[in-house]
Order: C-alpha cells, then structure tokens, then sequence
C-alpha cells in the first residue's frame, strides 16, 4: 500500500521535471557516450600508426636480434666482461641492474662506497 | 616512493574531471565544478592526463633551459640519447603523419642543436635484452628468482608497484631500463674511449615520457660515480627546440647516430610499442635456448593494442633435451595490472614472464608525446 500511496502523492509537475531530467541526462549520456568513444576509437588510430612506424623500422634493419648487434658484443668483451660476452658479471650488476622499494638506501650505500673507492 | 613535481595542473583547468576518469592511480583531486590538483605521493608521472586534456591546462616540469646552459658551456661535454618511439611522432610536431620514421633527420637535427655526440637509447635496449633475458633463462633454468618475471623498462609501472605491491618487486627483473643503462655506461665506458672526465660529461636524454623525469633523479642512479643521466625532456620539448633554433627540420639531409653506444638492431626498435620488449626478449632468449637460429623473427601473437594479451611459445631447450612451452603475457594501461599481480601473488599465474607498460599502446602513446586533439 505504501508503494500505492507514494505514486499518489507525486504531483504533476514532479512528474514533469523528474522526466525532464531523467531525458536530458539520458541525451547527455547519449552524446558524452558517443564523443568518448570516438575519441578514443581514434587514439587507438594514431597510436597503431606510430607502432607500425616501428614495426617497419625493425623489418628494414640487416640485424633484427639484439644478441648479434657488434656493439653490444663489444662492450661485453672490451668492458663488462672482459674476454666474453657474458651478461649478469659483475660489472654489468654494478653498473645495469638495481633494486627497489626498501632496500634502495642499502643500494645507495653500496653505490656510494664503490665510487669512493675507485677515487 | 618520493614524491616529485613532474606533472602540474595549471589555472586553466576547466573543472571537468575527464583528468581524474583516466588517472590510473586517483592521484587526482577536486570534484567537478573545482579545480582540479595532483597529490604527488600518489601520482606516477606517467603523463596520461596531461596528454588528454581537452583544454591543455596540464604541464609537465620544462627542463629546456637545463639543455640549453649545458649546451653553451664550453666546459661540458653533451651526449644525448633519443628512445624509439621519438623517432615515429616528432615528426608530427612539423605536420607529418602519425608513424612516419623522422629517425635521421633527428639524428641530424641534434647535431645541429650543438650535442657532442649523439647516440641512440636503441643501443641499451639492446643491452637490456641481454640482461634481462639473462635473468630470466637463469629464473627458468636454475631458479634464480621467482617467476614470472615481470619488465623492468617502464618507471610510471615500477614507482606503481613499489607503492601499492611491495611483495611483487622480487618478481620485477633486477635490470635497469634502457635509459638508466645508457647513463651508465656513457659516463664509464663511452667516458674512457672518448678520454673525456666523466665529471665534465653531461647526459641529456629525449624520451616520450614525462615519468623518466622522475626515474632520472631517483637517488640510486648513480652508478657511475655521478648522476647517470642529467636530465630528461620529451618529445614536445625536443620539438620545441628544433623551432626555436630555427632549423629547417623537413629539408636535413638524414644522418645516423654516432657509432660506440649508437647501433641498435630492429629488436630495440620495437621496445616503443606495447609487445615490443617481449617480442625481443623472445627472439634473444629463443636462440639462446634452442641453439637454433629462428627463421621467421617477427612473433605477431604479442603484438596488438588489447590491454591484455597473452602468447605461448614452444622453445626446444638444449640444455634439458626437451620443449617448453614458455607462456608470456603483456600488459598496456595500468588498469588492468591489478588482477594480474593478484594472480602472481596467489601462486595462481600460469606465466613465466609478462612485460607491463603504463600508457595504452605502450611508449608510443607515453605522456611526452605530441599531443593530437583529432
């Protein structure tokens, strides 16, 4: 019955306004719905396009496997691991590899003992 | 983690909340009708907001003068590195089309700006790799480490995870990204070959990303004995200086970048897009655990802009005498992490290595891009 009495007391021009915002809001939601979307509908069109500028640099280039850049074979051999090339030594830990969150003061540390030492 | 002034909203906020809807962290504050702000505890720098403001009324911290004063100080020897995903949209800050590679006239137009030697970020993404991909054969084979291993390369993802998921770092690969590696090695090793003090050497690196701003000054980044790279500007910003140099940037002549710590392969290349370091990883680690060499080196089922995809690749492993199935899974837009971490740390993950990358679509779409309202 209360259900019943509710609907009775809403008067005319509550009704009236209560469905004039509930219109206005679903026309709003329409067009932000259809905006948003084509906005993004065309990032994701840009954003393929410079991804496949990249794609084609990489099918263009004679050496496409980051082991058989000399460059990097190099510096292995002449410095981070002198005679080889063999990632993970402990010049590439000191000078590659870090740590996060809490134990980066202990890093720091290490870091700055390390170049003291070397002075 | 600390808390920088990367990104800043200015007075020309127009109140309309489109910043706070795609913050992945709700580092964004002020209802709508307000001006909004940034909390910088939270933020992570990535720049999202700041790229898709209708009303440009969001900054990131301009480190052009920082570029400048080094540049005209005799005392100081200036080398630069650019990222890939520069490379295919500094173009469009001189009217060219989305994609269109601006590689060499980039390399020429740096040279033109005044830089000592010019190198290219390509070259410790390729170090990276052979880090990296180290790391994670070593996980695999010998269980150095939990699995998956996670990516190292994006600092807006790695600030994420020190702050929301500190039981995950032990899963985040030890290597340093491409940029804080070539820091490294410029001040060292490039700094002997050239018989130049690393003291007097300068490390300026172009990046499509406002949070390497904040990876560059973390306190640990100083392996070198210095800070390993001086400052970051972005793509923007490069772009910025080209004009006001006054170089005719569409009529140079194309150039390559200097040889030392400048050559890449094409599997440095594609780190700008979201897949890309997987699929280089896969390619290294695949020859490297087969012995075999790869026919076909393009792995198609990591590419693609879906927030979340995932691959298997059967690798025959030599050293075992047996196929493995290895299982990767990619990440692009933060927003989609969270359920994966959840997974990893429920010993529910059925991945052995999965590359996560703040921006959707990956660097190319990073915060220091250009930005486009079409």
């Amino acid at each position: 019955m209360n259900t019943f009495q509710e609907k009775t007391n809403l008067t005319r021009r509550q009704f009236l306004r209560g469905s004039g915002v509930l219109a206005a809001t679903a026309i709003l939601g329409g067009i932000l719905a259809k905006f948003g979307f084509n906005v993004q509908a065309r990032s994701q069109e840009y954003i393929a396009q410079r991804a496949n500028g990249l794609y084609s640099l990489d099918e263009r280039m004679t050496l496409r496997k980051s082991h058989e850049n000399p460059e990097i074979l190099q510096i292995y051999k002449e410095f981070l691991s002198p005679g080889g090339v063999t990632p993970l030594s402990e010049k590439a830990h000191h000078l590659l590899h870090t740590k996060y969150g809490d134990e980066i003061p202990e890093l720091i540390a290490e870091l700055k003992q390390h170049s003291h030492q070397a002075a | 983690m600390r808390a920088v002034e990367i990104i800043e909203i200015t007075d020309n906020c127009k109140s309309c909340d489109h910043c706070s809807s795609i913050c992945p962290t709700g580092a964004i504050t002020g209802k709508l009708g307000q001006k909004h702000d940034i909390n910088h505890q939270k933020c992570i720098n990535c720049g999202q907001c700041l790229i898709n403001c209708p009303f440009n009324a969001i900054q990131d911290l301009n480190q052009i003068n920082k570029v400048k004063q080094a540049l005209d100080d005799s005392q100081k020897y200036v080398v630069v590195q650019t990222a890939p995903a520069v490379r295919v949209a500094l173009g469009e800050e001189f009217g060219l089309a989305p994609g269109t590679s601006v590689k060499g006239k980039m390399f020429a137009a740096l040279r033109k700006l005044g830089f000592d030697q010019v190198y290219d970020t390509e070259f410790t993404a390729d170090l990276t790799i052979m880090e990296e991909g180290t790391e994670l054969i070593e996980r695999i084979l010998r269980q150095k480490g939990p699995l998956p291993q996670f990516t190292s390369c994006c600092p807006a993802w790695i600030k994420y995870a020190e702050d929301r998921y500190p039981k995950i770092l032990p899963y985040i690969s030890s290597a340093k990204s491409p940029q804080q590696m070539f820091g490294a090695v410029a001040k060292t090793y490039a700094a002997q070959k050239l018989n130049v003090k690393p003291a007097d050497m300068y490390s300026v690196s172009v990046m499509p990303c406002t949070a390497k701003k904040y990876e560059c000054d973390r306190p640990e980044m100083i392996a070198s004995g210095y800070q390993d790279v001086d400052v970051v500007i972005t793509t923007r910003e490069l772009a910025q200086m080209i004009k006001t140099a006054g170089i005719d940037f569409l009529n140079l002549a194309e150039e390559e970048a200097d040889r030392l710590i400048g050559s890449s392969t094409g599997a440095a290349t594609i780190f700008g897009a979201t897949g890309g370091v997987m699929e280089a990883a896969l390619r290294t680690a695949y020859e490297l655990l087969s012995g075999e060499t790869l026919g076909k080196v393009d792995f198609h089922t990591v590419r693609g802009l879906k927030p979340v995809r995932e691959a298997t690749v059967n690798i025959p492993i030599k050293e075992l005498g047996q196929t493995v199935p290895v299982n990767v899974g990619i990440v692009t837009g933060l927003k989609h992490v969270d359920s994966v971490i959840v997974d990893v740390l429920a010993g529910r993950s059925k991945y052995h290595f999965i590359e996560v990358m703040n921006c959707p679509g990956g660097c190319v779409n990073g915060g220091g891009q250009p930005i486009r309202h079409d």
